[in-house]
C-alpha cells in the first residue's frame, strides 16, 4: 500500500495504517537523525518526538503523497531542537558499539556510518536526506529552504568529502 | 560537456535523474576521458555502499500512536481502576515486559525485552514479584494471568468474563462485526456501528495474548478485566491493552465497553 493510502486511513482513525507509515519509515529516520545529532540518544529521542508531532498533526499534511518529504522535515526540526538544548547539557558520550539501535548490517556499515560522522553538519544533513530518507534534490530543496542546485553542489561536495574521509580511516572507497 | 559539467553531474548520472539525452552526453564523455571515469567508478562505489545502509538501524525504542479514540465510560476508568485494580494496572501499563520470572516461560520473544530492561526496572520488578502471575489455559492457549488482591470472584464467572474478552478480540481480529455485536450490549453495538474502525482489525495470525487480569466486580455490578496482546509478528512492534466492561444479563455476560491503550 502506497504511503498516500496509508495516511487517508489514518486520518480516517485507523491507528494501525500509521503504525505501518511508522514501520516503514524509522529506520531511515532513526538513521538520518544520528548522522545529524550525532548522539543514539538524541537520535532516538527526536524521531519519538518527531513521530508523535507527525501523528498529531497528520490532517495538515497537505499532499499525503508527500508524507516521506513532510516528515524528513519534522525530524530536522527535532534534531535541531534536540542540538540547541544539547548546547546546555553535558553530552554523554557515545558508546563505542550501538546500544539504542540494533545494528542488522554488513560490518563495513559501521565504518561507513562513522566516516559520515566526520564531515560537515550540512554535508551529513544532504547525505541523510539523499541517501536514507531517498529523496529527490527537489524535496530536499524544499525540506531545507535551499535552492535546487545549491542542495546539488552541497551533495557533490559532501560525497568527495566523505570518499576523502573514507581514504583517511583506511577504507577502500571500492570493493 | 567538459570535465567539470560531468563531474557536477555525476551523482544526478548515478540516480537516474538526468533527461535521457543528458546522459547519452554524459555517457559519450566516461567513455573517453578516464579521470571523470574513475571518478565516476568511485563516486558510484560509494552511493551504492551509501543505498541500504539506513535499513541496517532498528531502533530499540519504537513509536506506537496512541489511538485518536478511546472510548470511555461516564465518569472515565479513573475511579474504577483505582478501586479494583490499582497495582495492576500500574504493571500493565509498562507492557508485559516486566514480569521477569513467568515471561520466561510465555512462548513468545519476551526475554529479548526483559533483558533490556531487567537493569533499568529493579523497584518495578520488586513490585512485580508481589503480585501473584500464573500461566493459565483458556481455551486451547496459555495466558498469563496477573492477580489482583480484590478479585475473588466464583471460578465459574471469572472464566466467563475472561473467555468473552478473549472472544471478543478473536473477533476483532476476525473482522468479524457481526459476531461483536452479538457479544455486546445495546451501548457497545451502538458504539460499533458508529465507529467500526475502532473495533475492527487486521492481522489475526500474529495475534498473541500475553497477560489478562482476574475480572474484579465494581460495586454497580459490572466486570473488569485488562487484557495485553500483541499484533505484530515482531513481539516489540505492537502491544496494546483492551480494557473490558463487562455486563451480566441472566445467564449471558456481554460487553459493555471496549477501551484501548497503547
Amino acid at each position: 500500500m502506497e504511503d498516500q493510502e496509508l495516511v487517508a486511513r489514518a486520518l480516517a482513525g485507523d491507528t494501525r495504517s500509521f503504525t505501518t507509515l511508522v514501520r516503514r519509515h524509522e529506520r531511515s529516520l532513526y538513521a538520518t537523525a544520528y548522522a545529524i545529532t550525532r548522539s543514539q540518544w538524541d537520535a532516538a529521542d527526536a524521531v519519538q518526538d518527531a513521530l508523535a508531532e507527525a501523528y498529531v498533526n497528520l490532517k495538515s499534511l497537505r499532499d499525503p503523497a508527500r508524507f516521506g518529504a513532510w516528515v524528513s522535515r519534522i525530524v530536522i526540526n527535532t534534531c535541531n531542537t534536540a542540538l540547541r538544548r544539547r548546547g546546555r547539557v553535558l553530552p554523554m558520550e557515545e558508546p563505542p558499539e550501538p546500544q539504542a539501535f540494533v545494528w542488522d548490517g554488513p560490518e563495513d556499515g559501521i565504518d561507513l556510518m562513522r566516516a559520515i560522522q566526520t564531515l560537515s553538519p550540512d554535508h551529513r544533513e544532504v547525505i541523510a536526506l539523499r541517501y536514507f530518507r531517498d529523496l529527490k534534490v527537489a524535496d530536499i530543496a524544499e525540506v531545507l529552504g535551499t535552492p535546487a542546485g545549491t542542495v546539488k553542489s552541497r551533495i557533490n561536495r559532501a560525497l568527495a568529502a566523505l570518499q576523502a574521509a573514507l581514504g583517511r580511516t583506511g577504507q577502500e572507497v571500492s570493493r | 560537456m567538459n570535465c567539470s559539467d560531468v563531474r557536477d553531474a555525476l551523482e544526478s548520472y548515478i540516480a537516474d535523474d538526468l533527461t535521457d539525452a543528458e546522459s547519452a552526453r554524459l555517457a559519450a564523455h566516461l567513455a573517453e576521458c578516464d579521470g571523470c571515469a574513475a571518478e565516476y567508478e568511485h563516486t558510484r562505489e560509494v552511493v551504492s555502499r551509501l543505498a541500504g545502509l539506513a535499513d541496517a538501524f532498528v531502533p530499540r525504542e519504537r513509536y506506537v500512536p496512541r489511538p485518536a479514540y478511546v472510548p470511555r465510560p461516564a465518569g472515565g476508568w479513573g475511579w474504577r481502576i483505582a478501586a479494583v485494580a490499582a497495582s495492576v494496572i500500574a504493571i500493565l501499563a509498562v507492557g508485559a515486559m516486566s514480569v521477569p520470572a513467568i515471561a520466561r516461560q510465555l512462548p513468545l520473544p519476551l526475554a529479548r525485552e526483559i533483558d533490556a530492561l531487567e537493569d533499568q526496572n529493579a523497584t518495578l520488578r520488586e513490585q512485580v514479584d508481589e503480585l501473584t502471575v500464573r500461566l493459565e489455559t483458556i481455551d486451547g492457549e496459555e495466558v498469563a494471568i496477573v492477580d489482583s488482591s480484590e478479585g475473588d470472584l466464583p471460578p465459574e464467572e471469572n472464566a466467563a468474563v475472561q473467555r468473552l474478552a478473549m472472544d471478543f478480540i478473536r473477533a476483532q481480529y476476525a473482522g468479524d462485526a457481526d459476531a461483536l455485536a452479538a457479544m455486546g450490549t445495546e451501548r457497545l453495538r451502538a458504539d460499533l456501528a458508529a465507529r467500526p474502525q475502532d473495533y475492527l482489525r487486521e492481522g489475526g495470525e500474529g495475534l498473541a495474548f500475553a497477560q489478562m487480569t482476574e475480572a474484579a466486580l465494581a460495586e454497580d455490578g459490572t466486570y473488569l478485566i485488562f487484557v495485553r496482546l500483541t499484533d505484530g509478528a515482531d513481539w516489540s512492534e505492537s502491544q496494546y491493552q483492551e480494557n473490558f466492561e463487562i455486563k451480566r444479563v441472566g445467564d449471558t455476560y456481554l460487553v459493555d465497553v471496549m477501551g484501548m491503550d497503547a
